[in-house]
């Protein structure tokens, strides 16, 4: 019982931070229709980009200030995280709009690959994993008999506050209603006045934002960040988006949730379940994509060409 | 005379006055090129072409000397489209002359190791485009060919011959910052000819006597090996390329017809090396079984096709987007199992990250592969067998490429590709025929990675990353999607040129990302595009197919 319950906060954890990753793709998805291959590769920049603020930046007095460093650390890697994906969606994206679907796919994959690369070869000891602070004290709660690492519980707490945050922003703004009247019908919704492509940037930036946030916590939890963390990653949370339900916010969440705590209950309870620890995010997406296409909450026909 | 008629002659009488001056301009352009071709390039010996010593265009110098005779042809022949042609060649010649400014100056430590012949043939390709850039802009006539046949046929093989060459000469040029001049040059020299519409040309003439084309193609394949001289080390790429090729074929079916996207091909290819490997009789195998190769063939393809029916079965009900993600995790699956079925857990199939290594060399009957032969007074080291077998394969795989493109199963798969929904309508069992696409691709990458076992003598898990699955594709895309020379071409340029660029070193994976960005947003629809195709990259008003549709679906909330 006290593995089961251990695997279960490990699970939300992960599961936080896939749901946080999954938003950026299932957003873009639901407005563009294009899977945005390179938002693994957002999600890593942010972890990189708070890295840099911490160690290359913050003097030493104020790093060992948590609540100091942490928001800056934050709020930086939210901010490259940004300007790249802005970046992204202006030169690469942008100019295939129209074109047929595979082309902006394909383009997704080489800026997915050309970042990896840029970090890899630039960034200052990134051909290995490179060391992240754990910026919150080391200390942890035991309820029961497990152990549940402060690190967690922020991760999950700020994972949940955001995802509150968009839900709010989404169904109360007017930038939100635009953004569901775009998803709903682009040309319409032109029809009525929305920039939509203000629109789609703004959906851009704050999946990537959302990214940031998630890259800077699994350096914490994790204690290192490196060049190819946003593939798998990136692939798991898109799986998660799929599990909820491609389009769907609250899916998006869900699927995150679910899909964390599936893997770390397979990994721990199939026989050599952490030999293949990446395997069964994968299973986990078949089995959707054969029993519910639509996903937990996809009320949609998703068979549409 | 009205206002009209006076404005008419007004710019008649400009453009008169404006070709006038295109003429000398161009003519000083040349001259100053041809100057430069002839002169020193590098103040420094050991610069690639002996660039340092006047009177003959060494290295580099003999691109932009052919260019400016481009330059010339476009000056002198009043062909439509030369406006385009000749800037491509003036432009051409200025890329290339600053280029090797830069790579002069970096590997001779400063500016000052640029010798005034590369100034020379810069200035003389602005003054180039500043010429032509004067010129009206035209279109190129259509050509509609109807030369008597034999004229027709030696076009195409004096088409497929420079194509050969060009190849053999990429091959033999060693320095990095040659080669690079010698693609910039490809790719000028042949943007300029296609400005003119002499590329137009090609299409029209291989559609008409397409396997007349095809078979000197073929020809120039196996006349490949007897350029290299005996030297083994193009044709041991060719070789280990030549079975990613014909895969590439498969994939062309899965994507280019049927319109699949397909991003975990290499596992199905993966596969069919493992199955190769294992039943190949190796020293390192985890079932010491060894079947005849044509068995383990058929064996292979069948598993992979398998493989293909598991996955496809499930995914192919659903949009395309969905099959793209299932197939990527699908090769990710398959890289991670076998990474792991070493006997500690799960049995052992594949022996873990270690591999199945020591796969001797093929034995097909009394013929063997392993060994060298000597034909016509040429050496042809053992690489050669296989490659002349995998373009056995390749052909066989044309075949079938070719006459299911050309069935009412092909036309389906198109139907399918444009519009899912109106095929459904038309009676198209689309679910079924998708799956078939997928199943035949899946068998033929089978059947090429029970070759590729042989020929690379181990297989391991590390051979079949996600990365392996884009270059793939990137050579479907590259080449143009749907067609047989496109992803013969697109194959070819992954191979060699990676290994041409080796002082990229590291940064080459970058390259290829950039490029393919690139490639996405410049030219969509491959080299050697599909006319269909082509219509639907470009035609601002042909939208409403089903690989454009209308962006959008719903964010529920």
């Amino acid at each position: 019982m006290t593995l089961f319950l251990q695997q279960l906060s490990n699970g939300t954890v992960l599961g936080a931070l896939y749901g946080l990753i999954a938003l950026g793709y299932t957003m873009v998805y639901g407005i563009i229709s294009l899977i945005n291959f390179a938002h693994g590769e957002i999600f890593m920049i942010g972890g990189f980009a708070g890295l840099t603020m911490y160690k290359y930046v913050l003097p030493d007095s104020f790093q060992r200030k948590a609540a100091i460093a942490l928001p800056l650390v934050l709020i930086f890697g939210m901010l490259c995280s940004i300007i790249v994906a802005l970046l992204v969606e202006r030169f690469a994206y942008r100019p295939l709009r129209a074109a047929p679907r595979l082309a902006p796919l394909i383009t997704a994959i080489g800026v997915s690959i050309a970042l990896q690369e840029l970090i890899r070869l630039n960034y200052p000891g990134a051909k290995a994993p490179v060391p992240f602070p754990r910026l919150i004290s080391r200390g942890a709660i035991h309820p029961g008999g497990i152990t549940i690492a402060y690190v967690s519980i922020f991760i999950v707490v700020v994972a949940i506050a955001l995802m509150v945050l968009l839900q709010g922003f989404i169904s109360g703004s007017r930038t939100g209603r635009a953004m569901r009247a775009t998803a709903q019908d682009p040309d319409t919704a032109r029809l009525m006045g929305i920039d939509t492509d203000r629109i789609i940037v703004t959906t851009f930036v704050i999946g990537a934002a959302l990214a940031a946030v998630a890259g800077v916590m699994q350096g914490m939890r994790v204690g290192t960040v490196d060049h190819l963390m946003g593939f798998t990653a990136g692939v798991k949370a898109f799986t998660a988006a799929v599990l909820g339900g491609i389009g769907n916010i609250q899916g998006a969440v869900l699927g995150g949730f679910v899909l964390g705590i599936v893997e770390s209950m397979a990994t721990n309870y199939m026989p050599h379940g952490s030999a293949y620890k990446d395997v069964w995010a994968f299973v986990v997406l078949i089995m959707v994509l054969v029993f519910r296409p639509n996903g937990l909450l996809g009320e949609r026909v998703a068979s549409r060409s | 005379m009205n206002l009209r008629q006076l404005l008419d002659r007004g710019t008649a009488l400009s453009r008169q006055r404006l070709a006038a001056r295109v003429l000398p301009v161009g003519i000083a352009a040349t001259a100053l090129t041809v100057a430069g071709s002839f002169t020193p390039w590098a103040t420094f010996s050991g610069y690639p072409g002996k660039a340092s010593l006047a009177g003959f265009p060494g290295g580099a110098r003999i691109f932009t000397l052919l260019l400016a005779i481009g330059m010339v042809a476009a000056l002198l022949r009043p062909v439509g489209g030369r406006r385009r042609a000749g800037l491509l060649c003036a432009a051409g010649i200025v890329a290339i002359s600053l280029a090797n400014a830069w790579s002069i100056t970096g590997q001779g430590g400063g500016l000052v190791n640029v010798a005034y012949g590369v100034w020379l043939a810069a200035v003389g390709g602005a003054l180039g485009v500043a010429a032509f850039a004067a010129l009206p802009d035209d279109e190129p006539v259509a050509l509609r060919p109807h030369w008597p046949r034999a004229v027709e046929y030696a076009l195409l093989a004096g088409v497929v011959g420079l194509g050969l060459y060009a190849v053999v000469v990429a091959l033999a040029i060693g320095e990095p910052s040659r080669f690079l001049s010698y693609l910039v040059f490809l790719g000028f020299a042949v943007s300029a000819a296609s400005a003119v519409g002499a590329m137009a040309l090609l299409p029209k003439l291989y559609n008409r006597h397409q396997p007349v084309a095809l078979g000197l193609i073929l020809l120039a394949g196996i006349a490949f090996p007897f350029t290299q001289n005996g030297n083994a080390t193009w044709l041991r790429v060719a070789a280990t390329i030549g079975t990613l090729t014909v895969a590439a074929i498969g994939l062309n079916i899965v994507v280019g017809l049927a319109g699949l996207l397909d991003l975990g091909y290499i596992a199905f290819f993966g596969v069919g090396a493992y199955v190769g490997g294992i039943f190949s009789g190796a020293g390192r195998s985890s079932i010491h079984v060894h079947l005849p190769f044509l068995v383990v063939m058929l064996l292979a393809a069948l598993i992979a096709g398998t493989f293909g029916l598991i996955i496809g079965a499930p995914t192919l009900r659903l949009r395309g987007d969905y099959l793209a993600i299932v197939t990527l995790a699908f090769g990710e699956i398959f890289r991670i199992v076998a990474n792991n079925l070493d006997g500690t857990a799960g049995p052992n199939v594949t022996r873990g990250p270690n591999g199945i290594s020591g796969i001797p060399d093929l034995k097909i009957g009394a013929l063997d592969i392993g060994a060298p032969h000597t034909v016509f007074g040429v050496d042809l080291p053992y690489f050669a067998n296989y490659y002349f077998l995998e373009l056995l394969m390749l052909v066989i795989v044309m075949v079938i490429f070719s006459r299911l493109n050309a069935s009412r199963i092909g036309r389906a798969w198109v139907a399918i590709r444009e519009d899912e929904t109106a095929a459904a309508a038309m009676g198209i069992n689309t679910i079924k025929l998708k799956l078939l696409a997928f199943a035949i691709g899946a068998c033929l990458a089978g059947a090429a990675g029970s070759m590729s076992a042989h020929v690379g003598t181990q297989v391991s898990p590390e051979s079949f990353t996600f990365i392996e699955s884009v270059l793939l594709l990137a050579a479907v895309v590259l080449g143009g999607m749907g067609t047989i020379p496109g992803a013969l071409l697109g194959a070819s340029a992954l191979a060699i040129i990676p290994e041409k660029l080796r002082f990229l070193q590291d940064k080459r994976l970058l390259v290829f990302g950039i490029a393919l960005i690139l490639m996405m947003r410049f030219r969509p629809e491959g080299i050697v595009p599909n006319k269909r195709r082509r219509r639907e990259f470009h035609d601002e008003t042909g939208g409403g197919d089903a690989m454009s549709a209308a962006p959008g679906g719903p964010v529920a909330t």
